[in-house]
Formats: C-alpha cells, sequence, structure tokens
C-alpha cells in the first residue's frame, strides 16, 4: 500500500517523456499490487475449483470391507469421462437445450435487435420509459420470475389459462412437449431486455454523420435501420450470440423452478440439473466429469460461433 | 538461550501431537464400525444437536434448565439438511447428534457417518421404548445402536366424507374397493377424481411399496440385495398404472404444491393417501373445508391388513462424538420422555415413535377439523402394522430420482410403471457400483 501513496503522485508529476527513457517499467510491486485484487479472486473462486474439478474428475471411488467398510479414491484415469460418454441421459439433455437454443437464441435477439432499433429511430416517443420497462424483466431474479410463471402457465391458478378456457381453448404449458418452450418463454422474457441494451448502447456510439450521409443518399429509415445499423453493430449481435450460447447451456433455474410444478421435467432435463442430480447422489467424482464435458462444449461452441463469425462482424 | 530450547520442544511437541492426531484419524478410518467408548465425562459436557425441526429450540432449552452439566447447543439445518451433514464430516467437524431420516440412514452409514452406541447399555435398553419397526431401522436390523427414531409417518387414507357421501361411495377397505370407487365416481362425474398419482414423488410411492412388503433391498453377508423390482412392488405398479391409464386418477398435481390445495379446494379430488403428518396440511391450509374430511385407515392389499410408512425422522449418533454416553442420555430424554414428546408434537408436529408418545394427551383427543374423530388412533394402530423387515437403499436419493424421472414419463405415457421400477433396478445397482458399494439383484 505504501508502496502506491509514494509513488503514485511522482509517477504524475514527472514529465511524458521521462517514463520514456526509464523504458516504461513500473516496479513489479506497482504491478502486483494492482493485479492481486483481480488475481487472488481469480485464482481462488475460479482457477482453484475448476483445478479441483478437473483434480475430480480423474478419480474413482473404492472400497475396502464390505458394504460398511469405508471409501477411499483413487486415480481412474478417464473412466468418469468414459461414463459420461456412455450416458444416454447425458446426450438426451444437451440435445434438449442444443433444440432450445436453436430456436430460442434466434427469436430472443430478433426480437430484442427489433426493440433496439425501435429505440433508436427518431420517430419513437417516451424513449426512457420503453427502454426501461423492456429492460425491467432482467432486474428480476431468474428463480423468482420462473415462480410468477409458473402461477400463469398452471391449469388451477392461472388467469391466462382461464381466459383461453372461454375461447373453447385448454392449452397445456406444462404437457411434454410444451414444457420446453415454456421454460424457453420464461428465458426469453427474462433476457431480451438485456440484450436490446447491448445492442442499444451500440447503435447510440454510431456517428450522426453517417445517418446524414445515407440520407443524403436517399436511404429511408428502414435502410438505414438495415443497411447501416445492423452492420456496424455486428459485433454486439455476435457478443450477446455468445452470452446467449453460455447461458443456454448453463440453463438451471427456469426447468428447475418448473419442475416443482411439472413432472414432464425430468431431473436430469439440462446438463447442469444432471450434474446437480448426480452430485446430490454423493457421486462427486461423475458430477466433475459432467461440470468438465460441459465447460468444454461451452468453450468450443462460444469460440467456434467467435471464429466463424469475426471476419464478417469486423472483430 | 532459553526461550529458543522452548520453542525447539514446543515445536517438537506440536510436531508429535500432529503424528498422534494423523494416526488416530487415520485408525479411526480403517476401522469404521468401532463402537464408541461409553465412559462418562468428567465435569461439564457440551453436545451439538443440528435438526430441522420448527420449536426444537424450546424443548433444547427445557433439557439445558434441567441439566446443567450437559448442556445441548443446537442448530436449525432445515435449508439444506443433508448438504450441511455432508460437509461437515467431510471436513470432520460433524455434531454429537444429527436428525436423520430414515431413508438416508443406509445412505449416511456408507458413508461412515455414524458411531454404534451400543457400548452404552443405556442406547441397547431404549429398544422396548420405540414402535418395533423404527427401531430395526435404526438399529440395521438389530447390529448396533446408530441413532434413536423421533418421529415418524404411519400411512392413512384421508377422504372427503361430504363427496362420498354425495355419490353413494362405500369407505373403501381394500385396494380392490378403492379403485372400484374411483370407477364409480368417474362414471357419475367425470370432473371429481378420486385421488392424484404424483410422479415426482417417489418417498410417497416407497410407501406404498413398503405397504405391500415389497421390501426395496435387504443386507446379508457382505453385500446388498436389490429387488427394488420385485412381483410385490409390480403388483403396486400396475395397480396405480390402471387407474392412470382409466384416467380414474389425476398425474398432473404435485404433492404439497399451491395447485394441489387448489385442486381439492375446487372440490376436485375426493381423497388423499397420506402420512400422519399430513393432517395439519388440510388443517391449515383449507380452513373452509372444516367438518369434511375424516380419516380412515389405508386400503389394504388382502387380508394381513399390513400399513405403510411415509416419512419420519430419527436423532442419530454422529461420528466424531467424545461424549457419547451423555449424547445418548439427551437422546433418550429428546425421543421418550413425555414432556419433550409433547412440546415436539406441539411446536414441531411430530409424531412420536416412541410407544409413551402414541399416548400423549393431545394425540388421544378429537381434533375438531375432522368432525372431533379420534383421527390418531387411526395412525397409532396403522403405526403397529408397519413391516419391520423394510430396508432403504444406500443410495436411496439416486434410485429415488431414477424412479421419480421413469414414473414421470409412464405418467406421460411414455412406459409403464412396471417399466420405471426395471428403471430404479438398474439405477440402484449402477449407482451401487459408481460408489463401489458391493451388491447384487435378487435375493
Amino acid at each position: 500500500m505504501t508502496d502506491i501513496s509514494t509513488r503514485v503522485p511522482r509517477a504524475v508529476s514527472s514529465p511524458p517523456g521521462r517514463r520514456r527513457r526509464n523504458g516504461g517499467r513500473p516496479r513489479a510491486g506497482t504491478i502486483a499490487a494492482f493485479l492481486t485484487p483481480f488475481f487472488l479472486p481469480f485464482l481462488l473462486f475460479y482457477v482453484a475449483p475448476v483445478g479441483y474439478a478437473l483434480w475430480q474428475s480423474l478419480r474413482v471411488v473404492r472400497r475396502t470391507g464390505g458394504q460398511w467398510g469405508t471409501s477411499y479414491t483413487t486415480f481412474g484415469g478417464f473412466e468418469q469421462y468414459a461414463q459420461v460418454f456412455q450416458n444416454a441421459e447425458f446426450w438426451a439433455s444437451i440435445g434438449r437445450i442444443g433444440l432450445f437454443g436453436m430456436v430460442q437464441v434466434p427469436v430472443m435477439l430478433f426480437i430484442a435487435l427489433i426493440m433496439a432499433l425501435l429505440l433508436d429511430t427518431p420517430l419513437l416517443r417516451l424513449k426512457a420509459f420503453f427502454r426501461i420497462t423492456a429492460f425491467m424483466p432482467y432486474a428480476v431474479p431468474g428463480v423468482i420470475a420462473a415462480i410468477m410463471w409458473s402461477y400463469l402457465y398452471s391449469p388451477q391458478l392461472s388467469p391466462v389459462i382461464d381466459l383461453f378456457e372461454s375461447f373453447g381453448w385448454q392449452p397445456d404449458f406444462l404437457g411434454p412437449g410444451a414444457v420446453l418452450w415454456s421454460a424457453a418463454n420464461v428465458s426469453t422474457w427474462l433476457w431480451t431486455g438485456y440484450n436490446m441494451l447491448i445492442m442499444y448502447a451500440a447503435l447510440q456510439a454510431i456517428p450522426q454523420e453517417l445517418y446524414e450521409a445515407a440520407k443524403l443518399d436517399g436511404a429511408g429509415q428502414w435502410t438505414i435501420a438495415w443497411r447501416v445499423k445492423v452492420p456496424i453493430i455486428a459485433p454486439a449481435i455476435v457478443l450477446t450470440t455468445v452470452f446467449s450460447i453460455i447461458g443456454t447451456l448453463q440453463l438451471y433455474a427456469e426447468p428447475a423452478v418448473l419442475r416443482q410444478i411439472s413432472s414432464n421435467i425430468s431431473s436430469t432435463f439440462t446438463p447442469n440439473m444432471l450434474a446437480y442430480a448426480v452430485a446430490s447422489g454423493n457421486n462427486y467424482q461423475q458430477a466433475a466429469a459432467i461440470s468438465v464435458v460441459i465447460a468444454v462444449i461451452t468453450f468450443v461452441l462460444s469460440f467456434g460461433f467467435m471464429r466463424l463469425t469475426s471476419k464478417k462482424a469486423g472483430l | 538461550m532459553s526461550t529458543t530450547v522452548t520453542r525447539t520442544r514446543l515445536a517438537a511437541a506440536a510436531a508429535l501431537s500432529l503424528a498422534l492426531l494423523a494416526g488416530c484419524s487415520s485408525s479411526a478410518d480403517s476401522d469404521p464400525a468401532s463402537a464408541g467408548s461409553c465412559t462418562p465425562a468428567k465435569g461439564k459436557v457440551t453436545l451439538q444437536y443440528w435438526n430441522t425441526v420448527p420449536g426444537m429450540d424450546k424443548v433444547v432449552a427445557l433439557w439445558n434448565k434441567n441439566n446443567p452439566d450437559i448442556r445441548v447447543q443446537m442448530k436449525n439445518i432445515s435449508n439444506d439438511q443433508y448438504g450441511t451433514l455432508g460437509n461437515a464430516l467431510k471436513a470432520g467437524k460433524a455434531p454429537d447428534l444429527a436428525q436423520v431420516g430414515y431413508d438416508q440412514l443406509p445412505s449416511l452409514r456408507t458413508q461412515n457417518a455414524f458411531v454404534d452406541a451400543s457400548a452404552c447399555s443405556a442406547a441397547t435398553a431404549a429398544k422396548s421404548r420405540f414402535v418395533p419397526w423404527t427401531w430395526s431401522q435404526t438399529s440395521f436390523d438389530g447390529t448396533g445402536v446408530f441413532a434413536f427414531p423421533q418421529d415418524t409417518g404411519p400411512m392413512a387414507l384421508y377422504i372427503r366424507s361430504d363427496i362420498f357421501k354425495k355419490y353413494g361411495l362405500p369407505i373403501p377397505k381394500t385396494w380392490d374397493e378403492y379403485a372400484a370407487a374411483a370407477k364409480k365416481l368417474h362414471k357419475a362425474n367425470p370432473d371429481v377424481s378420486m385421488t392424484f398419482f404424483d410422479p415426482n414423488n417417489a418417498e410417497w410411492f416407497n410407501g406404498l411399496l413398503w405397504q405391500n412388503s415389497a421390501e426395496m433391498y435387504s443386507y446379508s453377508g457382505d453385500k446388498w440385495h436389490v429387488t427394488v423390482e420385485s412381483d410385490r412392488s409390480k403388483q403396486v405398479a400396475e395397480y396405480w398404472q390402471k387407474l392412470i391409464s382409466d384416467k380414474l386418477v389425476r398425474t398432473d398435481l404435485a404433492h404439497g404444491s399451491t395447485q394441489m390445495y387448489a385442486a381439492y379446494q375446487k372440490n376436485q379430488v375426493a381423497s388423499y393417501v397420506g402420512a400422519s403428518w399430513g393432517y395439519s396440511m388440510f388443517r391449515d391450509n383449507l380452513p373452509q373445508q372444516a367438518g369434511k374430511w375424516s380419516i380412515v385407515p389405508m386400503p389394504t392389499w388382502g387380508a394381513n391388513g399390513a400399513s405403510g410408512d411415509w416419512g419420519g425422522s430419527t436423532v442419530a449418533f454422529m461420528k466424531g462424538s467424545r461424549h457419547l454416553y451423555e449424547s445418548v442420555k439427551f437422546n433418550t430424554w429428546l425421543n421418550t420422555d413425555p414432556k419433550a414428546l409433547a412440546l415436539e408434537n406441539k411446536l414441531g408436529g411430530l409424531y412420536p415413535a416412541a410407544n409413551a408418545g402414541l399416548r400423549l394427551p393431545a394425540l388421544s383427543q378429537g381434533v375438531a377439523y375432522y368432525n372431533n374423530e379420534k383421527i390418531f388412533d387411526v395412525f397409532a394402530s396403522s403405526s403397529k402394522k408397519i413391516n419391520t423387515k423394510f430396508a432403504w437403499g444406500p443410495t436411496q436419493k439416486t434410485v429415488n430420482l431414477a424412479l421419480q424421472d421413469a414414473m414421470a414419463k409412464a405418467a406421460a405415457g411414455d412406459g409403464s410403471l412396471t417399466d420405471a421400477l426395471s428403471t430404479a433396478q438398474a439405477a440402484a445397482l449402477k449407482s451401487m457400483k459408481d460408489q463401489a458399494i458391493p451388491a447384487t439383484a435378487g435375493k
């Protein structure tokens, strides 16, 4: 601490040229002081748990002395991973969220983009109001949102279903085929505003001169939106897509809450729910292996998508 | 000079005690079945007792007032009962006593969580004070004393007498009569169902299996015998599958959910297959239906008239406790003393496992909500008819989840409840293999 307080003013007061002559290298202590607040938690709460999970995933349980004997863990190579790859429930959960992601992510981002573009048009009034109301669902914790929606989906309690029934239609939002999309709807409701805000922020950064130039060339609002704005904010759209892919693979809260009222969501509905179910059965090594595989899939998919789109999006 | 010597000595002493500690813990690990020693402590003792019972602090305060030498400190762990216990065990910081459900006893014993209290004569002598089936669970069929029974959930049938009267339904004595009544009701009014089947409630279904003496596990020799799938369990599965297929019971209500109460509220369901602790659920959640409910014995499978249990807990002797003698003393009082039992029943709603508890004044009176019927007589006689040979498995949680997932599929028309039993049987064998627990299929 004393290092910083004595050195910082000197660095500030010294002429710009001097730093360069010194080689521009601050003392190691200063670097450490500035980096520790980041790296210490990063090591403790990120690197260490990941390392522990990796280590656990390579171990297997053995036991001596019959059914009431003592258990211990030993190195088991890739035995846990072999089990993950042979686990039909695991692949079923991956398939389920794959389907979820392929439908929910494009739908959500399309709605977010439309809303961001609408907010950005000069024609819209009450911008602040619409911006805040669209963003508001994001302020609701995921679990609370899911509980709220579960009331709307529930045939015993939902005013929405009562309304549909008065038109002679009895929707079953919690049925075996529908419940995945009911969960997708909760995610969409929660995250559209957030994604919209990222895109809207990117739109705000576009210099007005571009629009003027486009107008001089005869472009209307529609053309400006699709030909000028969307290509320019493409990096932001890629970013929201990557966030959404990660979010989809980690899907837990919404289906876990809906599970309380619908038996059509199994304990292995999403990969994260499967990992949790396995861990609650004391099989921590298998749960660790599942987590590592989910992490690798997430990494490959999000970086794969970034590389695929980086040239087009100008990243 | 002298300080250096002292320091060296201290360091040596520290190293030695560390080595001793390490030696102790490793020898303890390799000898899990070791019975604790039962010598009374000299001087005052403090016990740690973790539980999930509402109002238990008042019970503990009563003990502390009268027993200044054995002070009990309690902690409520209802947020995450088994997670908290599991973590404490891993860290070697388990309490002296902890609340453990009957169905989790084998799983925790497999993790070396308990100490055998049979070194204390007071512990083995407590056997006669409890309802027989509870003691066979906590003593693992008389092979030790790992816990004392606390409360139970003997099952019974809750019926809406007004609906039964309206449709002229007789009170069913057997499951066949129950199915016949369900059919009659459905014919008279398809909007009212006899009951609901919650596919996500394996604990409830296990109680039904227990009633039919479908023993899911047994342990003999050095290994487990897995019989989740048996003729008796299949009989129960086929019975409910038929009710589900004929649409005589609903499958869309989760037990204890707002939706379930709403369905009862709207008079859409005529009965409830439940346990003793359920009596306050209806009383507290559906006050408008006071006087409409009645509690009768569970329908039976033929003549033997056995009943089943759903839920209930024990107070287990946890490994690492240094005060076994005092733990036994407190545990005995906690679960057999009429004053303690009365308080636990009043504040925590516990239905006692002790014989003395079944005779509590509060459990001998009529209950206003149930037309002043003496409903606890029904539960007391149910408790005495529960099979003592039923055992839970060492990976019960995993098996319950697998059973639930498969039952949900069956309820949605994908497979049958009998298939669900096969799935659960396979899950039991696999999860035991994963934990290196020796097991075999069949008796």
